[in-house]
């Protein structure tokens, strides 16, 4: 009898979709399939190729996206989008409301001022906050990636598209003052927008941390 | 026999599994073997569509899961209708008898 724990470990576990349980019921619900299949009167070579059969290419790739699909998508407003959006938008508030009391973060330029991709970098760290928080509610580790990342998907994606239309207009000489300059119209000022909306977020991350931990030693 | 449109199997994945489970709990492969000699064939779930399934209709707490021991010795997850399940199944089926009603007055298709 094949080993089918560590058929389904093997073929899942880099993926990192397989909690030990889920692979123990994958592997049980294959166990019976083979069992069937042996019982029909197939040799145990070709039982075996058909059940392998169940978690090889295309329906490998299917089960996987099924997974997350139904993992991420089930309440992504409340679990996902709504985390990431409110801390980021609490940050933002946070930053304005030191830009009007004349407390301007310090600006740091990794890339000559050029690209502001560390600015991009730090955008994940605003929706921590949220995320961890969701933590709480027993949200898995994956929704959580999922709503840290969700701000930045959205602002990346139009600070790309801006790129993008700013490179379309003015070609490869001058589109980069174009892009900041498209930026700043938008109220987005790159080098400070993204470390003080970080740090908030990392504080509250840490402080909610502190308090699940609290509360599971409780 | 034809087979089904994958969008018509998944609205009615639900309906099957919970009807099946209102009569005693089953594991994951009882449930797709239960499904697939019922129906002779036209519904049949792979593990892609049941497992996903499963396990949400256990975080809608419409089913619980519960590891057991089978009289053969092996460790099985059988799931569980809940209160809470059991009150979804006549919604659920009034949903798919006023489907098949519209489709029935669209198409002239009669029940065999």
């Amino acid at each position: 009898m094949p080993n089918w724990q560590q058929v389904v470990r093997k073929k899942f576990g880099v993926l990192g979709i397989c909690s030990p349980e889920f692979a123990e019921e994958l592997a049980a619900h294959l166990e019976d399939r083979y069992e069937a299949l042996r019982c029909e009167g197939l040799s145990a070579e070709v039982a075996f190729q058909h059940t392998m059969g169940q978690i090889e290419g295309r329906r490998r790739v299917w089960l996987v996206i099924r997974f997350l699909q139904e993992e991420l998508m089930s309440g992504f407003i409340t679990k996902i989008a709504l985390p990431g959006l409110l801390t980021y938008a609490a940050a933002c508030v946070f930053y304005r409301a030191l830009a009007l009391n004349c407390i301007q973060p310090r600006v740091i330029w990794l890339l000559g001022g050029q690209l502001p991709l560390w600015w991009w970098c730090l955008l994940p760290i605003c929706g921590t906050l949220g995320a961890v928080l969701s933590q709480r509610k027993g949200r898995s580790r994956r929704q959580r990636m999922a709503a840290v990342l969700f701000p930045s998907a959205i602002l990346g994606t139009s600070v790309l598209m801006i790129f993008v239309v700013g490179f379309t207009i003015s070609g490869f000489v001058n589109h980069y003052q174009l892009v900041f300059a498209r930026l700043e119209s938008l109220g987005i000022e790159p080098p400070g927008f993204g470390l003080i909306p970080a740090a908030f977020s990392l504080l509250g991350a840490g402080i909610a941390e502190i308090g699940t931990k609290k509360s599971r030693l409780a | 026999m034809a087979s089904v449109n994958a969008q018509i199997k998944r609205g009615s994945a639900e309906l099957a599994v919970l009807t099946l489970l209102a009569e005693h709990p089953l594991h994951g492969y009882e449930i797709a073997k239960q499904i697939e000699e019922q129906t002779g064939g036209v519904l049949r779930f792979d593990m892609a569509s049941l497992y996903p399934m499963l396990h949400r209709l256990e975080r809608k707490s419409w089913v619980n899961a519960q590891w057991q021991i089978l009289p053969n010795g092996r460790r099985r997850r059988c799931y569980q209708l809940t209160a809470s399940g059991r009150k979804q199944i006549a919604p659920l089926r009034a949903q798919w008898r006023a489907f098949f009603r519209a489709l029935q007055s669209v198409t002239g298709f009669q029940n065999a």
